[in-house]
């Protein structure tokens, strides 16, 4: 059973009988007890669905009507919702958590006839891009397992390069999905603002965050968008698409396109080999017949500070509500008052959070808002302002994902300053709203490159037909696991 | 520059009881300190600007339960309440 | 002079569901945590889902107190724990970037005297907390989040009260006004409530929360412009501080809450957008809006000749204005006025009463129809309106079961008018030469009718008799 094909050739194949969803199903299992103690992708896989798979087979078989999905397996970043299963967030804090409902995409997924095969690791709270954070330990990179895989959507990016999975739904707040896309060699896409539902994902900073997929080919990700894209009454943020197929036309190629190279994301701290495949890239771009040239977007060097400021300020806010009184783990109340019960109950955090959740308790308050928080708002207005401007010129803009190559695991973790850089070239998409997305480009010395493109809010469908363009002109080696 | 006593002060606003200080609150400041940059910024004079919704586009006023007990997926206590520490 | 300035919050109890979810508005009818969904939890991964018709009855209150409504209104995240608050955060408003909250500066006039109102705002309400445990040691507290979610509007008041009274008649009309504009029924339980922030010439602002109901408002208004007061005389200065209202003592208690639990870290929501109200909505709203308490008490006056005080108290009912506009005519406005005024309310002034009561706006235009055409008495009409609220039989019906027709039938009456005649010579002989007196005689007449003698007829019949 061949574990390595696509999305949409595993529903062609399954859809004409050619392969058994059931064996397919077990496959992909057997893959995950063979390959995951080595990368830990999956902090719990759901040995259920075996009895899913044969019944959707039975459906094919009969003529029955089945969903989109075909009983394609699809792993979930664990800070989504599904309903009676363990949703942890990657932290102790909610190790034991059930949720009581699906997330939007979860219920859009079953009617589609998902298989949800597991929840896969993450930073804690998605506040990391490496997945060392996870309360649960860090995954690692199947491309070389001494190097991070990226992250916080570590899991993701691990199981969909592992063939653990066909595809997986993780989250982008400044980088989540397109990060360890980049590093693990898989398309990562972070749509614009508002294209997804966030009901049912587990906020850490929901006024820039998205759900987005990690798949094999930009096809595959279109073809999910198309079933979990779209307004949804459970979040006033979501925007109408008006039914959108983000699969048709896809091949319609980039002649005439006009793309801006993002100057402040290929300059100073970028690492040769990225500056290279970066190059290689525009010249790749303007050989199918578009046009390049650099743009500067200002704001960009203030937009991680801005970044962090922000996503401090929610998630100090969001995850106030982890007091352990209606949900959490057993610490009984007899004894305490009340501060200081939730003061000892939220020890439980790991120090990657309980440092951003002080921070979001600082560059918002009182005394600090206007020198910290207040600018970082009006950094983010200004961005959008820039690069709205760039879009008046440039049909997408390019950068590469991320500025270095895959680290090993350890080498980073104590300086959270140049963790923050790593950050610079994806963090602006989210400031905006604007989709991005992270295409596989190039291995260098074993590691993985990705290149980022990013439209203007709403362009998503001429992104996805700009990025299969670049993803068609290059072959990629197999990962080595 | 921030000070440590200010950030121990903000932990405590944020009900998060740092057992060993220093090498949190350390951090904290490299992070915090990393923020000055936004003083050069030059966008004093920016407006803040969010998405908008029209207010027809807003959910109507309809009762409609949710499906499941939720306290029962809860910790609950004598019945039905949600237990907590005195105040 | 002494300043006082309150913050009203009010349910708006008219709502069929929460301000940010489907579950009920009115949680007074359900077991403890019954009334709960994943969003008014604070379920992880949930999210606010504004209700449309939360953010127009707030308008519709904003307009009503002559505030400014935004082209666009914001909510911001109030940060601080509490075991009440299942996100421990509250989504409200506020006005930092522009006027953004549903109403801005309004004003509201109580008698001569002109209230400026800051701002209004719309928010959640909390759970409930129920304190139990007797010693220090098996102290907990129980939480029931049924409330939490519940849509309410703050209403923020200038420091322009000079005096505990001025408080309460504003509130007083505060809370007809909404109950007029059918937003809210203030009567329930924990449904509008208010803090008070009090200070007296050179002193500083205290703040009182905390405070049950508006007796107890103005009470620990009172309580608090003595105290602060018998400080100034005594040269001591008055600490500008949050106090709470002992309810059992009746007195205020400076609050424990150090300065850090303050700082509530105001941001913007961003699960909710802005939300923008063009102007065609609030015309519609305005032109919706019910008639204004004191249009209403205006058009009775001129309209109906109602006397001042009657249209006073029936207008700003809203209630029983709602009953007068359906059952009276232009012939008898006026009787149907009178009858809920004097007896009405008297005999339906509890809830449970009023509720229990089966009359309808059918009994109460026939009865002052019966009234009018002299089919009963005023009088009689008193047991009939006893009878209507307990069967809710005809008013036809009850008249001939009970038997309180007016005795009308001449041949009857001239029975009972001679035989009177015979028996008070004296008074006879009086009103021949004096005929004012011969009312002495009408009041015999009902007597022995038991008030169901027509006045007319008698008066008639007695003066032909007598020969007057």
């Amino acid at each position: 059973m061949n574990l390595k094909i696509s999305a949409l050739e595993f529903i062609e194949e399954a859809k004409n009988g050619n392969i058994s969803v059931e064996e397919f199903v077990s496959t992909t299992l057997e893959r995950i007890n063979s390959v995951d103690d080595k990368l830990h992708a999956f902090l719990s896989v759901n040995d259920n669905v075996i009895e899913q798979a044969h019944n959707i087979d039975k459906k094919i078989k009969s003529g029955e009507k089945v969903g989109d999905c075909f009983g394609m397996p699809i792993s979930i970043k664990d800070n989504m919702c599904i309903k009676d299963t363990k949703t942890t967030c990657a932290s102790k804090m909610l190790e034991n958590f059930v949720a009581p409902y699906d997330a939007t995409v979860i219920s859009k997924l079953k009617k589609q006839d998902a298989i949800f095969i597991g929840k896969v690791n993450m930073d804690e709270f998605a506040m990391g891009l490496t997945t060392e954070f996870s309360a649960f330990g860090p995954s690692k990179n199947p491309w070389n397992i001494e190097h991070v895989p990226g992250g916080s959507s570590g899991g993701s990016a691990v199981s969909v390069s592992s063939y653990e999975c066909i595809a997986s739904l993780g989250s982008d707040t400044g980088g989540s999905v397109r990060n360890p896309a980049s590093f693990c060699s898989t398309v990562g896409y972070k749509p614009t603002y508002g294209l997804i539902s966030r009901f049912g994902l587990i906020s850490y900073a929901n006024s820039i965050e998205q759900i987005g997929p990690l798949t094999r080919t930009v096809k595959d990700t279109a073809f999910m968008l198309n079933l979990i894209a779209g307004v949804d009454p459970n979040d006033n943020t979501t925007v109408n698409n008006n039914n959108e197929n983000y699969l048709e036309n896809i091949d319609s190629g980039i002649e005439g396109k006009k793309i801006g190279i993002i100057t402040e994301m290929v300059g100073d701290g970028i690492d040769p080999e990225v500056m290279t495949a970066t190059k290689e890239a525009i010249s790749k771009l303007e050989g199918l017949g578009a046009t390049c040239e650099e743009v500067s977007l200002e704001m960009v060097k203030y937009s991680v500070a801005a970044y962090y400021t922000i996503t401090a300020t929610e998630a100090g806010s969001n995850l106030a509500r982890y007091d352990n009184l209606r949900y959490g783990y057993e610490m009984p109340v007899e004894g305490y008052e009340f501060n200081s019960y939730i003061s000892k109950a939220r020890k439980k955090f790991g120090p990657e959070v309980t440092r951003r959740m002080i921070i979001g308790g600082f560059v918002p308050s009182a005394g600090h808002a206007g020198k910290y928080f207040l600018k970082a708002m009006k950094v983010k207005s200004k961005l959008t302002k820039e690069i709205n401007e760039a879009f008046k010129k440039f049909d997408l803009l390019i950068a590469p994902t991320v500025p270095i190559l895959p680290f090993k695991i350890g080498e980073k973790i104590d300086d959270p300053v140049s963790l923050f850089l790593v950050d610079i070239n994806t963090v602006t998409a989210n400031l905006t709203g604007k989709p991005a997305i992270s295409i596989p480009f190039k291995i260098v010395n074993g590691l993985p490159i990705g290149i980022q493109l990013m439209a203007n809010s709403m362009n998503d469908k001429m992104l996805l037909q700009a990025a299969h363009a670049l993803e068609k002109s290059v072959t990629l080696p197999e990962v080595p696991i | 520059m921030v000070t440590v006593e200010e950030i121990e002060h903000v932990s405590k606003l944020m009900k998060i009881n740092v057992d060993d200080h220093s090498e949190y609150l350390e951090k904290v400041q490299t992070m915090i300190s990393y923020f000055d940059i936004l003083d050069s910024a030059g966008v004093e004079s920016e407006e803040i600007s969010m998405p908008e919704i029209p207010i027809e586009q807003l959910r109507n006023d309809e009762h409609i339960p949710f499906g499941d007990k939720l306290i029962e997926k809860m910790n609950h206590y004598k019945g039905t309440f949600v237990r907590a520490p005195k105040m | 002079m002494t300043k006082i300035g309150l913050e009203i919050h009010c349910q708006l109890t008219n709502l069929e569901s929460k301000l940010f979810c489907s579950c009920k508005a009115n949680y007074r009818e359900f077991e403890p945590n019954e009334n709960i969904c994943p969003v008014c939890a604070g379920m992880p991964g949930s999210l606010p889902r504004l209700n449309q018709e939360a953010v127009k009855k707030a308008t519709i209150i904003s307009m009503a107190l002559n505030c400014s409504t935004p082209e666009k209104i914001a909510f911001f995240r109030k940060n601080y724990f509490y075991p009440d608050l299942p996100k421990n955060f509250q989504i409200t408003q506020l006005n930092i970037y522009g006027d953004t909250s549903v109403g801005g500066s309004g004003i509201i006039t109580v008698g001569d005297k002109k209230i400026r109102i800051t701002r209004i705002q719309l928010e959640e309400d909390p759970g409930r907390l129920i304190y139990e445990g007797s010693s220090s040691k098996n102290q907990i507290t129980l939480v029931d989040y049924n409330r939490a979610g519940t849509p309410l509007v703050e209403i923020v008041t200038e420091p322009d009260f000079e005096t505990p009274k001025e408080v309460r008649d504003f509130l007083n009309i505060l809370s007809d006004l909404l109950k007029n504009l059918g937003v809210a029924d203030p009567s329930l339980e924990g449904a509008m409530r208010a803090d008070a922030n009090v200070s007296i010439e050179g002193g500083n602002k205290v703040e009182i929360k905390n405070i049950g109901s508006f007796h107890d408002l103005e009470k620990a208004a009172h309580f608090e412009i003595t105290r602060q007061e018998s400080l100034h005389d005594r040269d001591i200065a008055i600490v500008q501080e949050t106090r709470h209202w002992d309810d059992r003592r009746k007195i205020t208690v400076s609050s424990r809450s150090k300065e850090e639990d303050l700082d509530y870290r105001y941001f913007l929501e961003g699960d909710i957008p802005w939300v923008k109200i063009n102007p065609e909505i609030k015309t519609e709203l305005k032109s919706k809006m019910p008639e204004s308490i004191s249009s209403k008490k205006e058009r009775y006056v001129t309209k109906y000749q109602i006397p001042e005080q009657v249209a006073d108290v029936l207008s700003s009912d809203k209630f029983y204005s709602d009953l007068f506009e359906e059952s009276h005519s232009e012939s008898n406005a006026k009787e149907v006025a009178n009858i809920i005024t004097t007896e009405l309310m008297g005999l339906e002034d509890t809830r449970e009463k009023r509720e229990s009561s089966k009359l309808t706006a059918t009994h109460l235009k026939d009865l002052a129809d019966a009234i009018q055409s002299g089919k009963v008495s005023r009088n009689s009409s008193k047991n009939a309106l006893h009878e209507i609220l307990k069967t809710g039989k005809t008013v036809s019906q009850i008249i001939s079961e009970l038997d309180l027709g007016n005795v009308s039938d001449e041949s009857e009456l001239l029975k009972i008018i001679e035989k009177i005649i015979s028996d008070e010579s004296e008074a006879v002989d009086q009103a021949k030469s004096n005929p004012q007196t011969i009312n002495y005689l009408v009041g015999k007449v009902m007597q022995a009718t038991k008030g169901k003698a027509d006045p007319t007829l008698t008066l008639n019949l007695l003066k032909k008799q007598i020969g007057i």
